[in-house]
């Protein structure tokens, strides 16, 4: 990960680009996602009672165009944005070679099967 | 642990906030995802994180979210303007006051919800 003040200092401490368009990419997904996320807490919880994502509500919403769209914005935005938060911290954390592969290698699988398990969630209904 | 001050704690904070909002993320794509097995297999789901416990818990992710979120607006301004850096101290302060507010705010509204059951 980079651990830079600037946009400058992260230019220069990054090997490849692709860890500098990380470094990009949470920053803008980040100011995305706090509105995307504020918002659908406070429209789904905040709002209105919990007890009422009953399974009728929750099909009624989301056979609706425009909230497929922003639920699908959540869902992949905040998936690359929390797998790449957590791998800063898997090679914080994991520090032999072989046990970082095996930990990475899970748990992208993990995601991407969230990633399509509610992508086949939102568009199927 | 160094003996870092407010910046060291913000960061702590910002990395446990989000390792815990995405462990939420990943059951709540499944509780909700759970839908296109039918209505039978979501409501048994929706009745287990129904319960008071988890719905007060939620309390805690509002909290999680909104402190993620605000301290990511900090190390935005860090990052981008040179006034961020010298007042990130403050900014921290209003992170977590705004954070603390929040949490209040959600509390006031969901708990007479809980405690009447609807």
């Amino acid at each position: 990960m980079i651990r830079a003040k600037t946009y400058n200092d992260a230019k220069q401490q990054s090997h490849t680009n692709a860890e500098l368009n990380w470094w990009i990419f949470m920053r803008i997904s980040g100011v995305v996602l706090t509105f995307l996320i504020l918002g659908h807490i406070w429209m789904t919880y905040v709002q209105v009672s919990e007890k009422d994502a009953t399974f009728d509500a929750v099909v009624f919403k989301l056979q609706q165009p425009a909230w497929k769209l922003y639920d699908w914005l959540i869902l992949s935005l905040s998936l690359l944005h929390g797998a790449n938060g957590a791998r800063y911290s898997i090679e914080d954390y994991v520090r032999s070679r072989p046990n970082r592969f095996w930990v990475k290698s899970i748990f992208y699988t993990l995601i991407a099967a969230l990633f399509v398990f509610g992508t086949v969630g939102l568009f199927s209904i | 642990m160094y003996r870092g001050r407010e910046g060291q704690w913000a960061w702590l904070l910002h990395r446990l906030s989000g390792l815990a909002i995405l462990a939420y993320l990943m059951l709540h794509i499944v509780s909700i995802g759970s839908m296109i097995f039918g209505e039978e297999v979501y409501m048994s789901i929706h009745e287990i994180y129904d319960l008071a416990l988890f719905r007060l818990g939620l309390i805690a992710v509002v909290g999680g979210v909104l402190y993620h979120s605000l301290n990511g607006l900090r190390v935005i301004l860090l990052d981008m303007t040179g006034r961020g850096i010298v007042y990130q101290r403050q900014l921290f302060y209003a992170t977590l006051v705004l954070t603390l507010a929040g949490m209040a705010f959600t509390a006031y509204k969901v708990i007479p919800r809980v405690l009447g059951g609807y």
